[in-house]
């Protein structure tokens, strides 16, 4: 169980990354492509689609490593006890949340879907394919903060804490603005 | 329920979640929900939807990622060990000598990186044991890489003003050319600051006595050469109309795999690294723009924005005293809050407000990314101050303390770009022209 869920976790961050190498790509293609005169139909529309699923697929993989971004001020002050009332605070409401969107996200795109919407650009496919991105990312997303919550029933390290003591211990700032 | 009471519940509602430690992006999108389901008449879940998919699903968003990744490529090369190695030559003959190195150092690797802690923590690695081992002074060398390390995002092209440019629907080449001339400024400010401490403390400097002939000091540069010259091209193909923002970023990623190609950097698992690397940070920032573009739909179907924006017409305040309040609100909003969560929070709200005064929204991006380079400098949640503390094991005020006179050099350029616009406005409607946004 413990595995297929880090596989998950990091094969749809590896998906992620794939869709943000294509975007380079493409665009690269597009510009060189320009120079000689060949043009690429619907480049961008592609492009728009991988910059979304680069931002949702990755979520469960990014949230697990520690880089969502949160206020840790407060909550590195605490206590073990308190910080651990904290961490449930701040983890029950995610939950709660992410299933919210994950409802109101899946919703959309099986009307998308029924009413057989087409995409508006170049590009005339049904537009439920690449809005899929949303719907699997934050599916992942989901299990991951809801794999966080029972560690942190268990008493466990979450991932995410543990990620980012390692990273800060090594002395690794490449992952922050 | 009036609209000031209805922002007032959001605000408090907000502030909860945020200091309760919820991840930022879900903090926004659940106050969006809140305001959305309670204040308005409109179904949040269409909305949450269309804010998710419409921010994300950007052709001009595509560039982010792709700044992000060619930042993560050069951190990874030679090219910050590099660093020390091609100024020192050039530098030697200044008061102050190789500390100016930390400026300088910063002030060209932060135009690759476009992050002000990265930018920090890379120089730092490198300049701090060798000025240490040389006798310089720990105090002003540690100030002046805090501060130093924040150019990372004032020079183009940057991550924070990208993500501002999306915000404030502004064009993305203009606020990268409007950082230009800021950015000498500041360089110019932190590198003056550090002539008149030598000469007025003499017996900290050491000696320098290496020679080098002109030859050797090329040579040594040899890696920063091609850097700068990948950031002018990137630069210049965007002014001259070549290429998109976008394209731009794309010219720039293969600019970066070559230079770290020749200089012996690249190998499969630091191909590896910079590119899941990248997709973590630009993953982060999407899903705040994401989560910010959801509350900022909320924002407009409440009205909360055109209110107080017509409030503060309505009072009329002086343009200067509305500019030193909202200075002062983003420095209190830097002590607990990231750069980027700092813009998306706030762009909703002010932009409105900053546009009706009758400023510039090129130059109140300048202005915006100063104070979160200030606020990268104050306590608690400075972070390039938690950076130096990790690294050197010293007590974090003692790093605050180090970069004081650094931090009014920068309160200082505030004040120059507030009194001359012109520093930030002048470049890019030189270059692009004053109509288009």
């Amino acid at each position: 169980m413990r595995r297929a869920l880090d596989r998950l976790y990091l094969g749809s961050g590896v998906a992620a990354a794939l869709a943000m190498a294509a975007i380079c790509v493409l665009m690269l293609a597009q510009a060189f492509g320009r120079e000689a005169g060949i043009l690429i139909r619907g480049a961008d529309d592609i492009v728009a689609w991988l910059c979304a699923a680069c931002a949702f697929l990755a979520l469960g993989h990014t949230f697990r490593n520690g880089d969502l971004v949160r206020v840790g001020v407060f909550l590195d002050r605490l206590p073990a006890r308190p910080r651990w009332f904290a961490e449930l605070f701040a983890l029950g409401i995610s939950t709660v949340f992410v299933a919210y969107m994950l409802w109101a996200v899946t919703g959309f795109v099986y009307d998308s879907w029924q009413f057989k919407e087409v995409a508006q650009g170049l590009i005339r496919v049904p537009i439920w394919i690449p809005q899929l991105s949303l719907v699997i990312g934050i599916a992942i997303f989901f299990v991951a903060v809801l794999d966080e919550l029972i560690a942190v029933l268990r008493h466990q390290t979450p991932a995410y804490q543990a990620a980012e003591e390692a990273r800060r211990a090594a002395g690794d700032f490449s992952e922050t603005v | 329920m009036s609209t000031l009471a209805a922002a007032s519940v959001l605000l408090v509602l907000l502030l909860i979640l945020l200091t309760g430690g919820v991840w930022i992006a879900i903090a926004l999108a659940a106050v969006a929900w809140f305001g959305l389901h309670f204040f308005t008449n409109t179904p949040p879940d269409v909305n949450l939807f269309q804010s998710f998919w419409g921010s994300s699903a950007s052709w001009t968003l595509a560039a982010l990622p792709l700044f992000v990744w060619m930042g993560e490529i050069l951190y990874r090369t030679r090219l910050s060990e590099e660093m020390f190695e091609g100024l020192s030559p050039w530098l030697g003959w200044l008061p102050g000598r190789l500390m100016h190195v930390n400026i300088l150092g910063c002030a060209v690797f932060g135009t690759v990186s476009g992050s002000s802690a990265a930018t920090c923590a890379t120089i730092a690695k490198v300049a701090l044991p060798e000025l240490k081992r040389r006798g310089y002074d720990e105090k002003t060398c540690l100030g002046s890489l805090a501060a130093a390390g924040t150019l990372g995002i004032l020079l183009p092209p940057s991550i924070i003003m990208v993500v501002y440019a999306v915000a404030a629907e502004v064009s993305i080449i203009k606020v990268f050319l409007a950082g230009f001339i800021p950015g000498f400024v500041l360089t110019a400010l932190f590198s003056g600051y550090i002539i008149v401490w030598a000469l007025m403390n003499p017996e900290k400097t050491p000696k320098e006595d290496a020679r080098y002939s002109l030859r050797e000091k090329l040579y040594r540069s040899r890696l920063l050469v091609p850097c700068i010259l990948l950031i002018v091209f990137i630069v210049w193909v965007m002014v001259i109309g070549w290429a998109t923002a976008t394209e731009a970023a794309a010219y720039g990623v293969l600019g970066a795999l070559i230079i770290a190609a020749w200089s012996g950097g690249l190998n499969f698992k630091s191909f590896k690294d910079s590119l899941m690397g990248a997709t973590r940070l630009s993953c982060m920032i999407l899903f705040i723009l994401a989560g910010a573009s959801f509350l900022s739909s909320c924002m407009a179907f409440t009205g909360i924005p055109r209110v107080l924006a017509e409030w503060v017409a309505s009072i009329n305040p002086n343009p200067y005293g509305l500019i030193a309040i909202l200075a002062l609100i983003y420095i209190v909003l830097g002590t607990a809050l990231d750069g980027v969560s700092m813009i998306v929070l706030t762009t909703s709200v002010v932009i409105p407000m900053v546009e009706k005064a009758g400023f510039d929204l090129i130059w109140f991006s300048i202005f915006i990314v100063l104070l979160v380079e200030i606020a990268e400098l104050t306590p608690p949640l400075g972070f390039n101050i938690f950076v130096l503390q990790t690294m050197t094991g010293r007590d974090s005020n003692y790093v605050a303390w180090a970069s004081l006179p650094f931090f009014f050099m920068m309160v200082l350029c505030v004040v120059l770009i507030t009194l001359f616009p012109q520093l930030c406005t002048w470049l890019p409607d030189a270059l692009v022209g004053a109509t288009r946004r």
